[in-house]
């Protein structure tokens, strides 16, 4: 029996990809353990394997082996049905390039997710847009927002639904420094009710995690 | 928000590019709509001169002629069998199984008798019924009202009426053996080259008595109310119920040419069929680009939480609203095409067929749906890992 502390625990995980008649292996049983509300990034260089484990754990990707446990139980196990409510309640995404819908606004990204689950708002869009310091422009569509205020869209998107985990990749890595730093810290300021598992190459960004797993060519280094 | 609404936007964010899909949907829906709308005042106006020729049907005793044969010359025949109808049996005929085509019945009794010094052919009619079969009739006064024996009413033909004098107004006595009856020229029917011309018309009650032929008819004229009534098919079915009487199906030179008209109108539909074919292709080919288009968009609500019955849901309805939009305006194009063209093509001017507009629309939605259909499963083929990672 594992700890109850670790709400993720990544087992043996290995990925192969098929590029044309050759097998990739990108991930070669990775073990990994993360604690319930805990701050940890995943580092290392470009085709490391540090965004497809992020996508393994966020189940937007099956590892070809091994098993992922959320609070002991394996979801690489569940059904289509039962991932799309797990992506739905359980974690919340975040990317490099935002990723918003352009015809819709603001409000309406943020909202997305609620539509889908069939949820009603009772203001936890406003709420989110709060959060991230936007409610003022919950109106404004993406083009009409800075790089910053885009991506602090995406944070409130991905927590609307009160998620366990949060899974950013490179949430930084279309800002600039300093925007950089104030969605660090927008991310840091959720870490306690929600697990932050933040992918990132700048290792100037180590002072803000509670813990930093490298990767390297598809293990984990020591 | 709902599901609905983010198709919405979506449409209205692209709608420069959905509009070949809608301009597809609405070729289609045009052609289609012309056609029927062409087409179907075509064969209505066809029917309508048809209308001209009479009755579709008449209903006669069967009468068997024995040809009377002196050694090698015919010296006349001999006619058995009874020459009437018994006015009672008539309503049987509205037992036939297409009886919902019968439109008018009216039946006749024919009879010679003395008008001043010479003979005339009479005819009993049903007057209301009459009218409908003979609407093109020129009346100089009014048509003949039911009437009784006593106080009748006649209308006349023009070679009676031309020699004899007679116009609106004038009193004839007509007498058949012992029995009279006075009468009053209601109007002269103006020449139509058939047999009223020659004829004294009055209503059947009164020709009944005149001619001693109480609760007789000689002939039922039958007037069937459809475009391309089964009418060889209703001659039997009426002989079937009047076992000793004979139905002829007239009007074979409308027929013909209503033939004319279904063929032409089978090889437009089928033009219009193959246009929708293409239509559909059209939108599958619009919307199978706009999914690929799509495919980070698709990606990121996969991430955030869409179903796959979401996505296809979001397509169909896409698929749909390109159907309806094109439906509609396709319907109106081609309405307005067919009142512009079918003056000179048909020699008729049709009407909106308000009637066909669920139809068209429905067939465009299936149209926008069913070209959903292939995109709806390049969707479902999308990994959002692999989209959202190479964008």
């Amino acid at each position: 029996m594992s700890d109850n502390l670790n709400l993720i625990q990544v087992k043996d995980v290995t990925k192969k990809y098929r590029l044309g008649s050759n097998e990739v292996e990108v991930l070669h049983g990775i073990n990994l353990e993360i604690k319930d509300g805990e701050f940890v990034s995943i580092m290392g260089q470009s085709g490391s394997g540090k965004t497809t484990l992020m996508n393994i754990i966020g189940m937007l990707d099956r590892p070809t082996d091994g098993s992922i446990l959320i609070k002991d139980i394996d979801i690489t196990k569940k059904s289509q049905k039962e991932l799309v409510e797990f992506r739905r309640r359980t974690v919340g995404f975040v990317f490099q390039q935002f990723h918003l819908i352009p015809s819709l606004t603001a409000y309406e990204n943020v909202a997305l997710p609620l539509v889908f689950a069939g949820d009603r708002d009772d203001g936890a869009v406003a709420s989110a847009l709060e959060r991230v310091g936007l409610a003022h422009r919950m109106n404004h569509k993406p083009v009409e927002l800075s790089g910053g205020e885009q991506q602090r869209v995406a944070i409130a998107r991905a927590v609307v639904m009160k998620p366990k985990i949060l899974l950013a990749d490179e949430p930084t890595g279309a800002l600039d420094a300093t925007t950089g730093s104030m969605i660090i810290s927008l991310l840091k300021s959720l870490v306690g009710e929600i697990t932050v598992i933040m992918v990132t190459h700048n290792r100037e960004l180590a002072e803000y995690f509670d813990r930093i797993v490298y990767l390297k060519d598809g293990n984990i280094a020591d | 928000m709902r599901l609905h609404t983010l198709v919405l936007k979506d449409i209205s964010r692209r709608k420069t590019k959905l509009g070949l899909a809608v301009l597809s949907v609405i070729v289609a829906a045009a052609a289609i709509v012309a056609v029927i709308t062409t087409f179907s005042a075509a064969t209505q106006g066809l029917y309508e001169e048809s209308n001209k020729f009479g009755a579709n049907i008449i209903v006669r005793p069967e009468v068997k002629t024995i040809p009377l044969v002196a050694g090698s010359t015919s010296i006349g025949s001999l006619s058995m069998g009874d020459n009437y109808i018994e006015e009672s049996e008539i309503p049987k005929i509205y037992t036939i199984k297409n009886n919902t085509n019968l439109a008018v019945v009216a039946p006749r009794l024919y009879g010679i008798a003395t008008l001043g010094n010479s003979s005339a052919v009479i005819m009993g009619v049903d007057p209301e019924k009459e009218i409908k079969l003979k609407s093109w009739w020129k009346i100089q006064g009014h048509w003949i009202a039911a009437g009784t024996p006593e106080k009748t009413e006649v209308m006349v033909g023009s070679d009676i009426a031309g020699p004899l004098g007679l116009k609106e107004g004038s009193s004839i006595t007509l007498s058949q053996g012992n029995i009279s009856i006075n009468a009053l020229v209601a109007g002269v029917i103006e020449r139509t080259g058939g047999n009223e011309d020659g004829y004294v018309i009055l209503p059947l009650a009164a020709s009944q008595y005149l001619l001693s032929k109480e609760g007789k008819v000689s002939s039922l004229e039958v007037r069937a109310l459809c475009n391309n009534c089964p009418v060889e098919e209703m001659s039997r079915q009426i002989e079937g119920v009047f076992p000793g009487l004979e139905a002829r199906p007239m009007s074979q030179i409308v027929e013909s040419e209503m033939a004319v008209v279904e063929h032409t109108q089978s090889s437009a539909m089928a033009v219009s069929l193959i246009t929708l074919l293409v239509s559909t292709l059209t939108v599958a080919s619009t919307m199978l680009a706009s999914v690929n288009e799509k495919l980070k968009e698709i990606g990121i609500m996969r991430a955030v939480g869409a179903s796959n019955t979401q996505v296809v849901s979001m397509l169909f309805f896409e698929g749909a609203i390109i159907g309806i939009v094109g439906g509609v305006i396709g319907f109106a194009i081609g309405t307005v095409a067919s009142s512009l063209a079918a003056p000179f093509l048909v020699s008729v001017t049709p009407s909106p067929m308000w009637e066909i507009l669920p139809l068209v629309v429905g067939i465009c939605i299936i149209t926008g749906m069913v070209a959903s259909f292939v995109p709806a499963r390049r969707a479902l083929g999308i990994d959002p890992a692999e989209v959202l990672r190479s964008v």
